[in-house]
């Protein structure tokens, strides 16, 4: 027995491939995307350091982000000295403490955008994420110091 | 497929007269992607409705708010969403020659823009013969704020809509 459903009010039509039925979605949820981080960075200071300042290397920039597919750093530069960044990553146990020492890299290279520029970096650049920290270190290689605006949204969906 | 047009006293005595039919209506498995498709005519849930208006363009960049303060926002709390859908109609004659750019940017906590300006997405003209629908996707997603620019060296309307999508999950 054919299946038919009232289209446009006054028209019956057939269920099929080209004509579905209007449905409401349910058992589903809008997933939010959460703002995890806004800092600035003072990159007049040498050295490496993460975008929160710190030089420990084992410290990390965001934790407990494994519910997140991938996080997104926009960033605003007022400067544009060159600068390299590093995106690191690793897992952690159930404590919450890392499964080993040091970090996985994901990512590094020269930071993009020049002075009073907007930029963006997906974190992880293609594929899923789902890491429970995550370490980002920028330094200034030369010319003079300037200040990066930050912001990290992790998305789930 | 077929289809057939009846009136509303037709249609009621189906109903009444088929109502196994209607039974098996509610468990009937449908496609994900039609569900999608119907969803904001029914309640918007993770497709959102971020601004919808007329907007008179003329030789100005202007927003689609008629605005030309760079300054200014088309839409704003757009974070949650992966990507943004500009569809719209220009009102006259002409053919539409609508050149169009769209520029996002992210905030602090306070709402506050993290620094000065905007960062350009893309920009592109809308060339269509007159009185026909155009529709720009916007895949860079998840900035809070979007301003998106119209000029047209032929002053005319523009009727437009700029929803939004998220992801979901299934429960």
């Amino acid at each position: 027995m054919p299946v038919r459903f009232l289209r446009n009010a006054s028209e019956l039509a057939d269920v099929s491939m080209e004509s579905p039925l209007p449905v409401q979605v349910a058992n589903a949820k809008p997933v939010p995307a959460d703002t995890l981080l806004v800092a600035t960075t003072n990159m007049f200071l040498s050295g490496e350091r993460d975008l929160l300042g710190s030089t420990s290397t084992e410290l990390p920039t965001l934790d407990a982000c494994g519910q997140y597919r991938k996080l997104i750093w926009f960033y605003f530069r007022d400067g544009a000295a060159p600068t390299n960044y590093r995106v690191l990553a690793r897992a952690t146990d159930h404590n919450g403490a890392p499964l080993g020492t040091g970090w996985q890299e994901l990512a590094t290279g020269t930071l993009p955008g020049g002075a009073n520029s907007w930029n963006r970096i997906d974190i992880p650049a293609s594929g899923d994420g789902y890491y429970d920290q995550y370490r980002i270190v920028v330094e200034r290689t030369s010319g003079s110091g300037y200040s990066l605006i930050n912001k990290i949204v992790g998305v789930r969906g | 497929m077929s289809a057939e047009r009846i009136t509303r006293r037709e249609m009621l005595k189906r109903l009444i007269v088929a109502p196994i039919g209607a039974a098996v209506l509610t468990t009937l498995e449908v496609r994900q992607a039609s569900a999608a498709t119907m969803q904001p005519y029914y309640d918007p849930y993770f497709v959102a409705v971020l601004w919808e208006g007329r907007t008179r363009c003329d030789s100005l960049w202007r927003s689609l708010k008629g605005d030309v303060a760079p300054i200014l926002p088309a839409v704003q709390g757009a974070t949650p969403y992966d990507r943004l859908y500009w569809t719209g109609y220009a009102l006259g004659s002409a053919p539409v020659n609508v050149a169009m750019r769209v520029w996002a940017r992210a905030v602090d906590h306070n709402g506050v823009p993290l620094g000065n300006g905007w960062r350009p997405i893309g920009q592109a003209t809308i060339q269509t013969p007159p009185q026909r629908w155009f529709r720009v996707e916007i895949p860079e997603g998840h900035w809070d704020e979007y301003r998106l620019e119209v000029r047209s060296a032929t002053p005319r309307l523009v009727y437009s809509r700029v929803i939004a999508s998220q992801g979901y999950w299934k429960e």
